[in-house]
């Protein structure tokens, strides 16, 4: 699952190098009144795609060679709920010749030591013509090192 | 191959539902969300728990809540294809169940998309996990394909 072996659950916000706030949505809450899972994941995936084009300078509508999501994992410890903020945790656990895996923490507006969820997000970059992975540049592998 | 070995074929899934994608499942890339994936795996696991072990999802005194989602993804799928999901059984206990779920592009017999679905059945006053009530589990019995399960 390349997780590391340190448990996520005891990785408080300030552990992570890269941090967003995420305003939670009316939608995202289910008719169990708390954010629904689909909802978790697409903080995550927010949290990871910001980082890539905020940080790594990842540029989806243009890049021929580009990152593709090929695993997702999530564990949900508590509920998050609208209209509470987000604090989602974003750090570098793998980094391959193709391919980043992200460990994320997403926190509670009121508690930023124990998270609410914990999970990963592979990368793998792909060339958009050929369609088959290709090597991430090097540029953009020198901002994953300083967010290891 | 599924974590425990088992190819994600369409014949290893006892109950599949249709998926229909809409417009707005696609991204920038001009396939299906890897997020939306966990909306069909959402719509698999609860319609079968409500059509085929009476779940109530309006009065009903006993919830699932998700523990844990995985999905791993082999190959794109975009609108307006039609899919179809898999679902099995992996483990049943007192109170939880792993689904295994699979997502199949028509005229396809192996995943495009696999992965697994926890559910924790808690008991909505309480809030506390509760045995999974007997018509649920009857219902999951039926979806545990041979030697898992246990």
């Amino acid at each position: 699952m390349n997780e590391d072996p340190a448990d996520p659950r005891q990785m408080p916000l300030s552990a992570y190098p890269y941090r967003i706030e995420i305003p939670t949505r009316f939608g995202d809450n289910d008719m169990l009144g708390h954010a629904n899972n689909v909802a978790y994941n697409r903080y995550i995936e927010t949290v990871v795609t910001h980082f890539q084009m905020r940080e790594a300078g990842v540029d989806w509508s243009k890049d021929r060679i580009a990152p593709v999501a090929v695993e997702t994992l999530c564990r949900f410890h508590r509920s998050l709920s609208f209209p509470e903020m987000v604090h989602a945790g974003l750090r570098v656990s793998r980094l391959g010749n193709s391919s980043v895996t992200f460990l994320i923490g997403l926190f509670g507006e009121s508690d930023h030591q124990v998270p609410a969820a914990t999970g990963h997000f592979i990368h793998v970059f792909s060339d958009r013509d050929a369609e088959t992975s290709a090597p991430m540049p090097t540029a953009v592998r020198a901002v994953y090192e300083r967010f290891e | 191959m599924a974590e425990d070995g088992t190819p994600e074929i369409r014949d290893a899934y006892p109950h599949i539902l249709k998926i229909q994608t809409r417009w707005m499942d696609n991204d920038i890339y001009g396939h299906v969300n890897n997020v939306t994936y966990y909306s069909y795996f959402d719509t698999v696991v609860n319609s079968y728990l409500i059509d085929q072990g009476g779940l109530d999802i309006h009065d009903g005194s006993v919830v699932g809540f998700a523990v844990e989602t995985h999905c791993r993804f082999f190959k794109p799928v975009a609108f307006p294809e039609n899919l179809s999901a898999g679902l099995r059984v992996g483990k049943l206990g007192n109170s939880s169940v792993r689904y295994e779920i699979a997502i199949f592009k028509d005229g396809e017999d192996t995943a495009a998309a696999a992965g697994h679905f926890v559910h924790v059945f808690v008991d909505r006053t309480a809030d506390k996990p509760t045995p999974v009530p007997a018509s649920i589990r009857a219902a999951l019995e039926k979806l545990i394909v041979g030697g898992s399960g246990k």
